[in-house]
């Protein structure tokens, strides 16, 4: 038998291509078998996050022990009808794209505490959270936050206790004005500012936006809802 | 089979003392324990395979695109290990974030297939991707255990300095801030090269 010639263009060629192929169909198939167990992983975390957010631990309240209901809001703060909870969820994919279409999400808890999804950009890439507000509207019950790539140690911090503990109890209007809650290099002077992280100053500003313009979208329904009290 | 494949870069030969590869992702990882010890398990687990698929298909790759199946085969595998981690340990895998991405980057990864498994059998090229990979996750994870203990105070996440002796609760103790930065995961670096090459002398250069 002649010896084969692993070097000619044909071979290489026809190598390349059944490479190609071959890891194509394997990643393909791996990525559509996990898929499912993926995805509800994702819903998983965000059923945990909202329960969080609330101040309760998500090891032993279940999602729908805390909330209530979940509500679709329009641009006026009102109630879109007809949406399923998993259209609600499916919306907190694409906060973006959801805000665009004038639908704002909004899950309601039984003692009338509200939770709010928000999202930004963090130094690397986006940030995200839920924000949740006591029934007065005001006061922050809890907040939960969460990053794609911030830099751990620095803005990755804003993951942990220490850091969402701060915001707790802190209040997002003055007077009429929503006036939101800072991060603020140097220490929190104020009952609308918290600390910033040292060396994630970046995050924070990131964060800060993320949650002004996020209770910015939802003004409606908080001044509704605040002078009902 | 050769059991020096294994035991070899551990220590006389390890990728990130020795051969001083790899070392991006030393100073990014390590900050916690756990995120070094997972990213540690990954770079393994690639290491280990890469070498045993190319020198599997080593006698039929055309020498001129080798590069190419080389970083094709990395790249399939890293992608492998980034699903299975988001579909069974999610929290991690969240933590990694870009890093299991940036294995395929990995020095040591392309350089032992390029130095070792294109020219040796399947088994011996195997224990050395294995060998190669525990050598760099002890390295990641002696740089964590510092940078963790002295800056944040715990290991794994479990709180290890007390609580009383920070200056917080009337103690006299804080964290140290630079830990966290990258910086000082080279210096921990250098110090440790430092202290295993007064151990083998046969390693200092001239």
């Amino acid at each position: 038998m002649a010896k084969f010639n692993v070097n000619s263009n044909a071979y290489i060629i026809i190598y390349s291509v059944v490479m190609v192929v071959v890891v194509a169909v394997l990643l393909a198939v791996t990525s559509l078998s996990l898929q499912s167990r993926q995805n509800e992983n994702m819903l998983n975390e965000k059923r945990q996050q909202i329960v969080k957010a609330l101040g309760e631990n998500p090891e032993t309240a279940s999602y729908a022990d805390v909330v209530a209901e979940a509500v679709m809001l329009d641009k006026s703060g009102n109630a879109i009808s007809g949406k399923s909870e998993a259209d609600i969820f499916e919306a907190l994919n694409d906060l973006t794209a959801s805000f665009e279409a004038g639908e704002f999400p909004i899950f309601k808890a039984a003692n009338g505490s509200v939770v709010i999804p928000v999202y930004g950009a963090g130094l690397w890439g986006p940030v995200w959270g839920y924000i949740a507000l006591e029934a007065d509207m005001n006061t922050v019950k809890g907040i939960v936050m969460d990053h794609s790539g911030e830099t751990p140690g620095l803005g990755a911090e804003i993951t942990t206790d220490k850091v969402q503990s701060s915001f707790v109890g802190k209040t997002i209007f003055e007077g009429n004005e929503l006036v939101s809650v800072t991060m603020r290099k140097g220490g929190a002077t104020n009952n609308h500012e918290v600390d910033a992280i040292s060396g994630g100053t970046k995050t924070c500003d990131g964060v800060n936006e993320m949650i002004k313009s996020g209770l910015t979208d939802y003004l409606p329904y908080l001044n509704a809802n605040k002078s009902n009290k | 089979m050769n059991m020096k494949n294994l035991t070899g870069p551990l220590s006389a030969n390890n990728p990130v003392i020795v051969q001083i590869l790899g070392i991006c992702s030393a100073l990014a990882v390590t900050v916690k324990m756990e995120p070094a010890f997972v990213m540690g398990l990954s770079v393994i687990v690639v290491t280990a395979f890469a070498n045993l698929v190319m020198s599997l298909l080593r006698n039929g790759i055309p020498s001129r695109i080798r590069i190419i199946v080389q970083l094709v085969v990395i790249a399939a595998l890293v992608i492998l290990v980034d699903q299975f981690l988001k579909a069974f340990v999610y929290d991690v895998s969240k933590q990694l974030s870009v890093y299991v991405g940036l294995i395929i980057t990995n020095c040591i990864i392309m350089g032992r297939v390029e130095a070792y498994a294109l020219g040796n059998k399947p088994l011996d090229s195997f224990l050395d991707g294995i060998g190669n990979g525990l050598g760099y996750a002890a390295i990641l994870l002696i740089v964590a255990f510092f940078r963790e203990l002295f800056g944040s105070g715990t290991l794994f996440g479990v709180q290890i300095i007390p609580q009383s002796w920070y200056i917080a609760e009337g103690g006299f103790y804080s964290n140290v801030g630079i830990m966290l930065f990258p910086p000082m995961a080279l210096i921990i670096v250098g110090a440790i090269i430092w202290i295993h090459r007064s151990f083998n002398k046969d390693l200092q250069e001239k």
